[in-house]
């Protein structure tokens, strides 16, 4: 399943929208950048209430094509410029990260991690 | 007469802070501003050091040194020290409490640190932006057991901050709470509060400095070459408003 693909099934509004349109390879939901960091497997979204610039920072260190901000946080225009430039997807949501992790764990094949 | 301070500096070597930004340009910059007492906090590191030390003498401005740690819940606190010498064991101790998660400098920006005369002479190997193995239960303790002191950097920001990663400013033993404006948005529970700069730019430089009501005399007592009592700055800082 594509990362627009995932947003349309999840209800998500795509923030930036300027990405190349991947294949999820799983998901990861942490609010720590740091666990993030050392723990999400590469190709996985990243599902959070953390909407700043550090986050895309993180994302892209640890190869996360996708974050999907949680609980329709705010997100500052800083975060979408710095995910342009890195063709980082960002979709928001008016769910938690319970709700969305659980959806996108039914949605992705089986093993996805 | 106060003096005007500013105690939450980057430098080059914080891999966002911009690669212009030596210590010889935030010394130069933070004295132009009026800046008499200069604190060069980079993330998790204190390497910068010994060229803030240099370029701070030509000013006559007082130096603190130490860095803005990221504790394990990724709040971010100012620790500083008088002693550079202070500041480089606790900064070694710090790294090694860091994750072995090598910096790219390409995408996260370079981490080098720099000598008296400003040549580059080094290059961290670890993400310096990532969080310690350390809690913010023990950090102000830590700290303190190498002579520094402990402040929570802009606790009303919607990241690294107390407020954004436990929802309010805790307990501690801390010497002053710094936020971007005061009066504060948040709670900050009758510690004295200071501004700072936050400076990763040469622009930023000065732009959020504070007065604190205390004579150079008091703050260096043994002269400028023997740097300031932390006593002494604990004392004025214990005099900032709280509210």
């Amino acid at each position: 399943m594509t990362i627009r693909e995932a947003a349309e099934a999840l209800g998500c509004e795509i923030l930036q929208n300027e990405f190349e349109d991947s294949d999820l390879q799983g998901g990861y939901t942490s609010d720590l950048l740091s666990d993030v960091m050392a723990n999400a497997k590469s190709g996985a979204a990243l599902i959070t209430i953390q909407a700043h610039k550090n986050t895309v920072a993180v994302a892209t260190l640890a190869a996360l094509p996708a974050i999907v901000v949680c609980n329709s946080r705010p997100v500052p225009d800083d975060m979408l410029a710095s995910a342009k430039d890195e063709g980082i997807a960002v979709l928001r949501t008016a769910e938690s990260q319970y709700v969305v992790s659980g959806k996108l764990y039914a949605l992705l094949p089986a093993g996805a991690a | 007469m106060p003096i005007l301070a500013d105690l939450h500096n980057h430098s080059c070597l914080s891999p966002c802070g911009s690669l212009e930004l030596s210590p010889r340009v935030l010394a130069a910059a933070a004295a132009a501003k009026g800046v008499g007492l200069l604190a060069l906090t980079d993330h998790n590191s204190a390497l910068n050091g010994p060229a803030f030390a240099a370029a701070c003498v030509p000013f006559g401005i007082l130096p603190l040194f130490g860095m803005e740690a990221t504790t394990t819940e990724e709040v971010h606190v100012l620790c500083l020290f008088a002693s550079l010498d202070a500041a480089l064991s606790f900064g070694e101790l710090a790294y090694s409490l860091l994750p072995s998660f090598p910096n790219d400098p390409e995408r996260m920006g370079d981490q080098v640190y720099l000598d008296e005369e400003e040549n580059i002479v080094g290059e961290v190997e670890h993400y310096l932006g990532a969080a310690l193995d350390l809690g913010l239960e023990d950090i102000g303790p830590l700290v303190a057991r190498y002579g520094g002191l402990v402040v929570p950097a802009h606790v009303d920001r919607p990241a690294f901050s107390m407020t954004s990663q436990l929802g309010f400013v805790t307990d501690g033993p801390w010497s002053a709470v710094e936020c971007v404006r005061i009066p504060s948005t948040v709670l900050t529970r009758g510690y004295p509060l200071i501004t700072s700069s936050d400076a990763h730019y040469p622009e930023h430089v000065g732009r959020r400095p504070f007065s604190l009501d205390a004579e150079t005399e008091e703050l260096a007592p043994g002269g400028y070459g023997r740097g300031v009592s932390l006593e002494a700055l604990r004392t004025a800082l214990s005099r900032r408003p709280r509210s």
